[in-house]
């Protein structure tokens, strides 16, 4: 669900982060309009809003672990888990995390990637949230889901900065619902 | 590289690729970068106990002096810091990996730090203590493990967040430093336009060895006209007591809930 929409219509933060977010043509590759959340990080009251805005919706969850994707879900994760009292948990590329892992394999445009968690950093039946920057497929978010339920941890909700248009019709990953603040700028 | 195997460390001379850092040898074999832009005191980083852990850097190492291990012994012994009873729980929280990413090195991991959230609030707040009131306008994050600890930092002192990125990470336009590895080199990137000319930064990783990421960070930041105050790092490895390590003198660097591998 998209904040706008829900709780957070008329908020003039989430005005503020959508104006923080630079888009950048053809980046990685052409037709492809990235959305570089970069410029929200050096407007430090968007991105304190961001976070904000992520705290204040999760706080009252009994959320025991944030799960951040690497790597930019590295940089919102950390803040909303010292707010919250959650630990902090990554979920890496293949090969980064030292000792013993979970690996979950999933599907790209052309190929596979994976991605990787500790297997003591969730216990059965913590409640987790997952941040990354943006959702697109979902196969990413989906991929964290697996991850955390394999080990019997509940994820509570994913939650996304941006979230490309195509997620509203499929609001919930694998079951497991989403919260987006915005959409992609133009 | 160092390989520790029982007392026995082998070294081999420090490579630095930046052209902008001059290397002084000093008797002992002690190594000084100094950046020509600044006329800072440097304080010694301290190094390798065990075998360095891995961020990608060269392990490359020389041996101190005997009299430049004791003042750092008693410059530690000294801060104040080190008395906090934060950071015993922070190096507690921090654990060793042998042996990873390959044998010899004892990995310093931070994720279950992570999972402590007294233990990594505490780390926070003590970066946060020391850099509150240093108007610095700029926190910058090294991949990946700086992107865990700047932005809370950055958020807490009303600063922004730069990522220092692999290459090909950031859209748009960026500038590069090589800097040089055991075997090779790397390459970290910056936006343009990110900071200013004038501008103070704060710069952050989780952990120090020989200081060729700190200082390529360091190279990005003053080749656009930015100050770095200092370098700020949870961990700092230290010195073996029986004489291996490396002794790079680099910009100021505050090893705050330093992680005390081994020699007291």
């Amino acid at each position: 669900m998209f904040a706008g929409e829900n709780g957070l219509h008329g908020d003039p933060r989430l005005k503020a982060i959508s104006e923080a977010i630079r888009v950048v043509p053809h980046f990685p590759k052409p037709g492809i309009m990235f959305q570089d959340i970069t410029t929200l990080l050096l407007d430090h009251k968007a991105f304190k809003s961001t976070v904000d805005i992520f705290v204040d919706r999760y706080r009252h969850m009994n959320i025991s672990a944030v799960a951040g994707v690497e790597a930019r879900g590295f940089m919102f994760g950390p803040p909303i888990a010292l707010a919250i009292g959650a630990k902090f948990v990554p979920l890496r590329k293949p090969g980064k995390l030292p000792g013993g892992v979970i690996s979950e394999e999933y599907v790209l445009e052309y190929g596979t990637d994976c991605l990787e968690m500790h297997v003591e950093a969730v216990q059965p039946g913590e409640r987790v949230m997952v941040i990354d920057d943006l959702v697109a497929t979902g196969g990413t978010l989906s991929a964290a889901i697996s991850l955390l339920e394999r080990v019997g941890a509940e994820v509570v909700e994913c939650a996304c900065v941006i979230g490309l248009p195509e997620v509203k019709g499929h609001c919930k990953l694998n079951g497991k619902p989403l919260y987006v603040l915005v959409e992609p700028r133009q | 590289m160092n390989a520790l195997t029982g007392n026995s460390l082998k070294i081999s001379r420090v490579n630095i690729v930046s052209k902008k850092f001059q290397r002084h040898s000093h008797s002992g074999n002690s190594v000084t970068l100094k950046s020509p832009n600044t006329s800072v005191n440097f304080q010694p980083i301290r190094a390798a106990i065990t075998g360095a852990a891995d961020s990608g850097e060269t392990h490359s190492t020389v041996l101190p002096t005997e009299s430049a291990r004791d003042q750092l012994r008693s410059d530690m012994a000294a801060s104040p810091d080190v008395k906090d009873g934060r950071i015993a729980g922070i190096s507690a929280a921090i654990r060793v990996i042998p042996d990873f990413p390959k044998p010899g090195i004892l990995f310093q991991d931070i994720t279950t730090l992570l999972l402590d959230p007294k233990a990594f609030k505490d780390t926070i707040d003590l970066f946060v203590e020391r850099y509150k009131d240093k108007n610095i306008s700029v926190v910058a994050g090294i991949e990946a493990r700086g992107f865990i600890f700047g932005p809370p930092i950055a958020l807490a002192i009303g600063a922004k967040f730069v990522p220092m990125r692999k290459p090909n990470k950031l859209p748009g336009e960026v500038i590069s430093e090589e800097y040089s590895l055991e075997y090779g080199t790397d390459k970290m990137e910056m936006h343009v336009g990110a900071v200013q000319a004038g501008e103070r930064a704060l710069v952050i990783d989780d952990l120090i060895a020989t200081g060729g990421t700190l200082c390529a960070a360091i190279s990005l930041l003053e080749r656009v006209g930015v100050h770095v105050v200092e370098c700020a790092c949870v961990i700092e490895l230290e010195y073996l007591k029986d004489g291996g390590g490396a002794a790079i003198r680099g910009e100021e660097s505050a090893a705050e809930g330093g992680r005390r591998v081994g020699t007291g």
